[in-house]
């Protein structure tokens, strides 16, 4: 193999690994910050129990998180070192701001996770907002990295040396529609996943309080934030097809440039004849969406020389996978909040019954959050190629010659499978469900509330 | 040019606190590894290896962030450099990502999975295993930067055919394992139930002072020989480093002799810095040596300025907080998340 394909395949192993961790370290904090809340306010076992939980799979989620991320640091030089000579010091200060973000989420982790016996259970909880925060900034300063290579802003030369604004990014309308979409994206993964976890729990029986307030939490984290997730994937693509319509015509395999163009879901791009291969066309649907009028002409990627052009048949297919589980999660929040709203109209409690149908639903969202997540940053990364920075430096010239990487690449593959299939086997043990000594907690308590009420009234 | 030489300031004081703060978590992981050789019982390895993970548990994540600020440092403010330092030390250095990566994850899996993917002593050897190797291949990186013989096309191999480098990999190792065992010795006389490793860790201390006082003594002569331009400058600016570093090597004999634990981690400290500051001092203004300067593979000068504001007020947060951390946990207690 190539040097190019090698690190371009090491490159999104790398990421895709890390990023499946580091969303928890993103959203995890937020709930366990409501979770610990809760507990102190209600003095309510249940909650200190999942807040324990929690916290346990936030640590080791949050050092397979670190440890990866300085993978990926070391790999800036060691598979793109052209691109880092090059354009290393006009992502400089975004790399420097986050280490600090990454130093305070790390610092307050270990206030947090050993400082149970240390700390007063209000400075304890105190702890949780730096980590939250910290958290958060890393992925607006990682994500605002990713978002000047798509859309470079501030570059200049003096002196044969390349010099970009170091601050033009904080202006950038494609750093915050990107960096808010991903923020919303991690939080519904965790969410999502929260979800999951529980509802599998219930589905398999252990129906008490502990898994409904998990489960509650999770869903409600993943289905209040699906709505808003669609807006402001509306802002970001709206923000792409003004600065990359290379990739937004990818995005929707649309190959010739013309008005009246349809919005295809589904489909499957033909790289020879450039057409999308079955699929629902919506008439008119993209140049409504872009521009609100019919005949709005939207250019397309025969405005790219063949060279330029993304593999669309891919690009098209995960940006369909992401739009796709994203609507499914939509449709749950819709039914879900009709079912919450007669519920409240009828006062029934709980407000939305634990059916079968709908712990179903709650599993599905975690794997699909996840899935269109990293869909997400397939239609982003792939939209981009051929280049590294968009319009100024190929991936091609920027990857490493050395030629000795398949090694690299085997190691990293075999040491990151062992490490995530531990890593499933443990998250499987911690997922086994309240601890023993909360069983006396654990009464359903508003159905013993109930037959109090009903007793009561007889 | 002051711009750049305040930049090089803060990566060298970084890497110190590296040195100074994960160096002893990877020490950590040595005296894990070797516990278990010495067969009396009296020495309860098992009582080591739980007073050295509650050690590191609230404290290693934040120490191992001084690595990463380095390399960002490094990437941001010397990005013609760091493209040729990390292919021209991709192999040590992926070997290092090997141990930072294995170490992280062997550590939380033992203290939080519960055997359920490997049985905890597995995960305890993988974790001692991979802290002794990235000391190690850092120590060679570092080295093999001075020698002179690194360039944009030396074979992956280079960095290890330098005795030099590979003794330099040998002494990050001994001091590592110094520091921590002179740090473990405060840690252990905290705790009624850990008192009993105080005398052994204050001998682990010892001897580990005596070795990386013997590493260093060889490893002066293939400095010279291996690394003349750097040495050369050794020379001229770093004598009294040395001379710092020596004095401070066998005071904390002494004072470890004498049991003072505390003043132990300072004497300790000073003899660590002493050497990488006088390897520092005398790399200065090579970046790599005959390839780079500081100077020559900075950044445009905007993008340094931006970093070193933003630097300032995120050391203004960090600091403070990092104390907070190092000062609430200055005696670990077994058991305790």
């Amino acid at each position: 193999m190539s040097g190019l394909v090698v690190a371009r395949v090491e490159t999104a192993l790398s990421l895709s690994f890390h990023i499946l961790f580091a969303v928890f370290g993103v959203g995890l904090p937020w709930l366990v910050l409501y979770a610990e809340r809760r507990w102190l306010t209600t003095g309510d076992r249940v909650w200190y129990a999942l807040t324990r939980k929690w916290a346990r799979v936030m640590a080791v989620l949050f050092a397979i998180g670190a440890v990866s991320g300085t993978v990926l640091s070391f790999e800036f030089g060691l598979l793109w070192p052209t691109f880092m000579a090059t354009y290393g010091g006009a992502i400089g200060l975004l790399f420097t701001l986050e280490a600090f973000a990454f130093f305070a989420e790390a610092i307050f982790m270990g206030l947090y996770l050993y400082g149970w016996k240390r700390l007063s259970p209000r400075a304890h909880w105190l702890v949780l907002w730096p980590i939250a925060v910290a958290g958060t900034l890393s992925t607006l300063f990682i994500v605002m990295a990713n978002a000047w290579m798509n859309h470079p802003v501030g570059i200049g030369s003096t002196g044969g040396k390349v010099t970009a604004r170091p601050w033009a990014i904080f202006t950038s309308s494609t750093s915050w529609t990107e960096v808010t979409h991903m923020l919303v994206a991690a939080l519904m993964c965790t969410g999502g996943a929260v979800a999951a976890v529980y509802a599998v729990g219930m589905l398999r029986g252990r129906r008490d309080r502990y898994h409904r307030n998990g489960l509650n939490i999770g869903m409600a984290t993943v289905l209040v934030l699906a709505p808003i997730q669609f807006l402001v994937g509306d802002f970001a693509a709206r923000d792409v097809s003004a600065t990359q319509p290379g990739k937004l015509a990818a995005m929707e395999g649309h190959y010739t440039t013309s008005g009246h163009v349809p919005l295809t879901i589904g489909g499957f791009y033909d790289n020879r004849t450039h057409h999308l291969v079955g699929g629902l066309p919506i008439p008119d649907g993209l140049s409504l969406l872009l521009n609100f009028k019919p005949g709005a002409v939207v250019p397309g990627l025969d405005q790219l020389p063949a060279d330029q052009q993304p593999m669309t048949a891919v690009v098209h297919l995960a940006f369909d996978t992401m739009v796709g589980l994203g609507s499914v999660i939509l449709l749950i929040a819709a039914w879900g909040g009709w079912r919450w709203w007669r519920g409240r109209r009828r006062g029934d409690s709980p407000r939305v019954r634990l059916t079968r149908t709908w712990l179903w639903a709650g599993a599905f969202t975690g794997p699909a959050a996840m899935i269109a997540m990293l869909a997400g940053w397939e239609v982003t990364e792939g939209g981009r190629q051929p280049w590294i920075v968009y319009q100024h430096m190929l991936v091609a010239d920027a990857a490493t010659k050395s030629t000795g990487l398949g090694w690299a690449l085997l190691a990293t593959i075999l040491i990151y499978l062992g490490l995530a299939l531990a890593l499933i086997l443990i998250l499987r043990k911690l997922a086994s469900g309240a601890p023993p000594d909360l069983q006396s907690d654990l009464d359903d308590g508003t159905e013993a509330q109930n037959t109090m009420e009903a007793q009561a009234a007889s | 040019m002051t711009a750049i030489n305040a930049l090089l300031a803060i990566i060298v004081l970084s890497l110190l606190a590296y040195a100074l703060l994960a160096g002893a978590d990877f020490g950590g992981g040595f005296w894990d590894l070797v516990a278990g050789w010495s067969r009396r019982r009296d020495r309860d390895p098992e009582g080591q290896r739980k007073l050295i993970a509650a050690s590191l548990g609230p404290v290693w994540e934040a120490n191992h962030v001084w690595l990463i600020f380095v390399i960002v440092c490094v990437f941001s403010g010397f990005p013609t450099a760091f493209g040729t330092i990390a292919t021209s030390l991709e192999l040590p250095l992926g070997f290092a990502l090997v141990g930072i990566v294995l170490r992280g994850a062997a550590y939380v899996y033992r203290a939080y999975g519960g055997g359920a993917a490997l049985p905890d002593q597995w995960w305890g050897r993988i974790f001692a295993g991979a802290s002794v190797l990235t000391p190690f291949m850092l120590g060679v990186s570092g080295a093999a930067l001075a020698t002179g013989t690194l360039g944009p096309h030396s074979a992956p191999t280079e960095p290890f055919r330098s005795a030099f480098a590979l003794t330099a990999g040998v002494l990050a190792v001994a001091a590592t394992a110094f520091l921590a065992a002179v740090y473990l010795c405060h840690n252990a006389a905290q705790y009624p139930e850990t008192a009993h490793l105080v005398r052994v860790f204050r001998q682990k201390a010892m001897g580990a002072a005596v070795a990386a006082g013997a590493v260093v003594l060889a490893l002066l002569p293939l400095f010279y020989r291996d690394a003349p331009a750097v040495a050369a400058r050794f020379t001229d600016r770093s004598i009294p480093l040395a001379v710092l570093s020596a004095l401070c090597g066998a005071g904390s004999l002494l004072v470890l002799w004498r049991e003072r634990y505390i003043l132990a981690r300072f004497t300790a400290a000073a003899a660590v810095v002493g050497v990488l500051g006088g390897w520092a001092a005398a790399q200065y203004p090579d970046l790599m040596t005959g390839v780079y300067t500081a100077a020559q593979s900075a950044a445009a000068p905007q993008s340094v300025d931006a970093m070193l504001i933003a630097m300032c007020f995120g050391m203004a947060v960090v600091l403070p907080s990092f104390y907070l951390l190092l000062r609430i946990f200055s005696s670990p207690a077994v058991d305790e998340h």
